[in-house]
């Protein structure tokens, strides 16, 4: 594996400098109805950094995924990103800031053709409004191809072969889909990425290319990456930093050789018998 | 023969046999038999007869095929059962209908009809007839299933022709006399039906044609570039040349009547491409766009008649700008409260804005403004500032709606390959993925709203000045529903099969303008057949048609794309 593990994990270090971290995660709750989903959790995502974000099911996981990507609103606290409260924005501000990311059950534009989503996924960075399609500007044509080509270039980058181009998403192998939905999310320019269960549903060997990809992504084109993760082969191989999360608190935080000996995370995975 | 077969034959012959004892019923096939497509030998209601049982015997194959094609061996004596099922059916209703009065509750049930179906030679022949003209029938569209694609396309092609150029016998003599060859016309035609000798040679030469084009599967411009040896670039031009001096000659050499069908096909198509937007490419289902369409209408004849309340009288041109401004208002204040709602609760909602846009226009409320019932009278035609054209005269009106087309087709044929267009479907699929993905789905769902709304009122102000009076009347549901079948029909989402399905849908109607009554009959089953049949639409976007036919040979789907290459819709051949 390429990845270095980071010297000295900033663990329990109030990271007060938003310099230092792309994302800051203060005090968020997030309730539905009786059920909370999210307690008091605090957290941040150093720049570059690849985290994790483990916890069994239905730790409110996905449901911080989504506060952060402006799908939910949090009930209380406040997500920052870049500097910039991000707290209150739509899904599409939010996405324009830099956050992209991906489905645990892919959702791709499943009747469109391969390289019309990851064309879709480059939107926020066009600038062509709707008059000057229909005058049918020149810069409109540039741009245009500008995409194409661009899209063209994500596809090869995630392994997508050019010649399932034309596709229709749905038609596309279940690996190719989930690397297309990858390519999606990067079309946009992301500076952090947000990957849900990338390799779910995955066989051994291609979870192992994935999690290669994963490391790459950051190394070549320098993103942040936050991961939810079952496959603790994956997780352990890649992240810099683990968060562990259950029952929508979060219980432990550092690195994965901390997180692998933490008695609060054995017993939430586990039961109470595995720590005694 | 397996016993399942046989089933499924008797019951694919008891279903179009109980079909055409409804047509009878109803006086559809009495209607029809006015018509005729062969003079003194063939009037239509028996092309329809024949038309049913080839298609009897088609599906009594095709219902029964799962997995390999069936055999020759095995397929004929299932059509043949079909089609005679099917006939026996009929003729078993002739009898009741000769022997009990049943008139008394099917009142257009008329003893003529009954004579019509049993080809006027009493219920013993015609029983006789119907049965093993049934079964032959059923045999022949066996065969054709079977057959390779060529030859049934052949026949097809051929046997289609004929009945439409004898049903649009008047604009082809009239643009035949038209020409100087009137004495071609009189060859052909004979009081407006098809002549033998004429409906053979259409034939052989449909037939020729098909033959000739076997292999051409490719787009026009792939074949005429090779042909000519040119640059790809240089043939479309040329094209582009050649159709539109076509579109702009064509009224003067088709007449009257043609011209003023072809200008109200021209409206519907302009619907068609502004409900396109809306329904096709952004998904969401409007089932009031005809509210648009009396918006256009009203402005332009508040704005231009004498007789409006504003008795302002302006140039249509002059004040099209600002009917243009206030459809795209009203797209945005319809669209607006709309906003959150999704699929079945759009369409309901729209639905009813639709009607409330047509009962404001009816009210004794606002009847200082628009007269209500009595309609807005004396709209003058779209003439040019300072001049006397283009009058009413369907000859010359049909030039702006086409202007308006093509401006139309241009406009959606941008935005579809666009950003907006790609953010548009992006949202048609899954909004909440296209927010995440950075577009703003409320903007993009009143941009098509509000493009939409500029289409339809653009349609609605030409009708106005195309007929010169409007009525609330004018501006019922069924506008919606039309502008909706006509998308269906041509194929969501492309520009060409919009075009197409306006033609077929508002064009041919207008030919057979005596079973008027019987027009939403038509619509019915033409729409349950497409869905059936070909529910990608008669010219389907590229996308469009993969998306239906997933399972067809894949590797030809990347030939059909040598021609998508260059981003002009591909018009592949039928190949459903």
């Amino acid at each position: 594996m390429s990845v270095q593990p980071v010297p000295d994990p900033v663990i329990d270090a109030p990271a007060t400098e938003s310099g230092d971290n792309l994302v800051e995660v203060r005090n968020l709750n997030k309730t539905f109805g009786g059920l909370v989903a999210n307690r008091n959790v605090d957290f941040s995502i150093p720049r570059r950094g690849i985290v994790s974000l483990i916890g069994p099911n239905g730790a409110g996981k996905t449901t911080l995924f989504n506060q952060i990507s402006g799908y939910y609103q949090p009930t209380s606290g406040s997500i920052t990103f870049d500097g910039v409260n991000i707290v209150g924005l739509a899904p599409n501000d939010v996405a324009e800031l830099g956050i992209g990311r991906t489905y645990q059950n892919i959702r791709l534009f499943a009747d469109m053709t391969v390289l019309a989503n990851v064309m879709v996924g480059r939107h926020a960075r066009l600038k062509s409004q709707w008059y000057e399609v229909i005058l049918g500007l020149r810069k409109v044509r540039e741009e245009e191809d500008a995409t194409r080509a661009h899209a063209r270039r994500l596809l090869e980058l995630v392994g997508v072969p050019r010649r399932y181009e034309r596709e229709l998403a749905k038609h596309l192998p279940y690996g190719e889909q989930r690397r297309l939905e990858v390519a999606r999310a990067l079309a946009s320019d992301p500076k952090l990425l947000l990957l849900d269960e990338p390799t779910a549903g995955m066989n051994p060997g291609e979870t192992a290319r994935m999690t290669e990809f994963i490391g790459q992504l950051r190394a070549d084109l320098g993103l942040t990456i936050l991961l939810i993760e079952h496959d603790m082969k994956v997780v352990m191989g890649v992240s810099e930093r683990i968060t562990v999360l259950d029952h929508g608190e979060k219980i432990a935080e550092g690195s994965p050789e901390e997180i692998r000996t933490n008695p609060l995370v054995i017993e939430a995975y586990l039961g109470k018998q595995a720590t005694a | 023969m397996n016993r399942d077969g046989m089933l499924s034959a008797v019951r694919v012959g008891a279903i179009a046999g109980i079909c055409m004892v409804f047509a009878i019923t109803i006086g559809f096939v009495e209607a029809v038999s006015r018509r005729e497509v062969l003079r003194d030998v063939l009037p239509l209601s028996t092309v329809l007869l024949l038309i049913v049982g080839v298609i009897t015997g088609v599906l009594a194959v095709r219902t029964s095929t799962r997995g390999p094609e069936p055999t020759m061996g095995a397929a004929l004596p299932r059509g043949v059962i079909a089609g005679a099922v099917a006939g026996a059916i009929i003729a078993a209703y002739a009898l009741l209908a000769e022997s009990v009065d049943l008139r008394a509750v099917f009142t257009n049930l008329s003893p003529s009809a009954i004579e019509t179906v049993t080809f006027d030679q009493g219920i013993g022949v015609g029983a006789l007839i119907l049965v093993i003209g049934g079964a032959a029938l059923g045999a022949l569209g066996a065969i054709l299933r079977l057959l390779p694609p060529l030859p049934t396309r052949m026949v097809i092609a051929a046997g289609l022709t004929v009945v439409v150029l004898s049903i649009m016998e008047q604009v082809f003599r009239v643009m035949l006399s038209e020409l100087g060859l009137g004495a071609v016309g009189s060859l052909f035609y004979s009081s407006g039906a098809l002549t033998l000798l004429g409906a053979l040679i259409i034939a052989v030469v449909t037939a020729a044609l098909v033959w000739l084009a076997r292999a051409r599967r490719s787009p026009v411009r792939a074949q005429l570039a090779r042909v000519t040896g040119r640059p790809d670039r240089r043939t479309s031009l040329l094209l582009y040349v050649l159709v539109g001096a076509a579109l702009l000659i064509l009224p003067q050499i088709v007449g009257r009547f043609p011209s003023d069908v072809l200008g109200t096909a021209g409206l519907y198509i302009l619907l068609g491409l502004g409900l396109n937007i809306v329904v096709g490419y952004a998904g969401l289902l409007d089932l009031g766009y005809v509210a648009f369409y009396a918006i256009g209408s009203y402005s332009i004849a508040m704005l231009t008649s004498p007789q409006s309340f504003l008795a302002l009288e302006l140039n249509f041109w002059l004040v099209l700008p600002l009917v243009i401004l206030l459809a795209a208002i009203a797209g945005i204040v319809i669209g607006a409260p709309v906003l959150r709602l999704r699929g079945d609760y759009l369409a309901i909602v729209t639905l009813g804005f639709g009607e409330i846009v047509r009962l404001l226009f009816l009210s004794d409320w606002l009847k200082e403004f628009t007269n209500a019932g009595q309609g807005i009278l004396g709209i003058p035609p779209p003439t040019l500032p300072g001049l006397e054209f283009p009058g009413r005269d369907p000859q010359e009106i049909y030039y702006p709606i086409l202007l308006a087309c093509v401006l139309a087709a241009i406009v959606a044929y941008r935005l579809a390959n666009s950003r907006v267009g790609r953010a548009w479907n992006a949202m048609r699929e899954d909004e909440s993925v296209a927010e995440a993905t950075g577009i703003n789905t409320t903007n993009y769902k009143l941009l098509a709203f509000a493009l939409g709304a500029v289409f339809g009122c653009l349609s609605g102000a030409l009708f106005a000045a195309k007929i010169g009076s409007i009525f609330p009347h004018s501006f019922e549901i069924l506008v919606s529903i039309t502008a909706l079948a006509v998308i269906i029909l041509g194929g969501m989402g492309s520009i060409p099969g919009v075009i197409v399905g306006g033609l077929v849908l508002v064009g041919l109607p207008e030919f057979l303008r005596e079973f008027d009554e019987y027009r939403l009959l038509v619509y019915g089953a033409v729409l349950v057949a497409m869905m059936l049949l070909r529910p990608e639409g008669l010219v389907p976007s590229a996308t469009r048609q993969r998306e239906l036919h997933e399972a067809d040979d894949p590797d030809d789907q990347y030939d059909a794309d040598a021609g998508a290459e260059t981003g002009e819709p591909v018009i592949t051949g039928a190949r459903a």
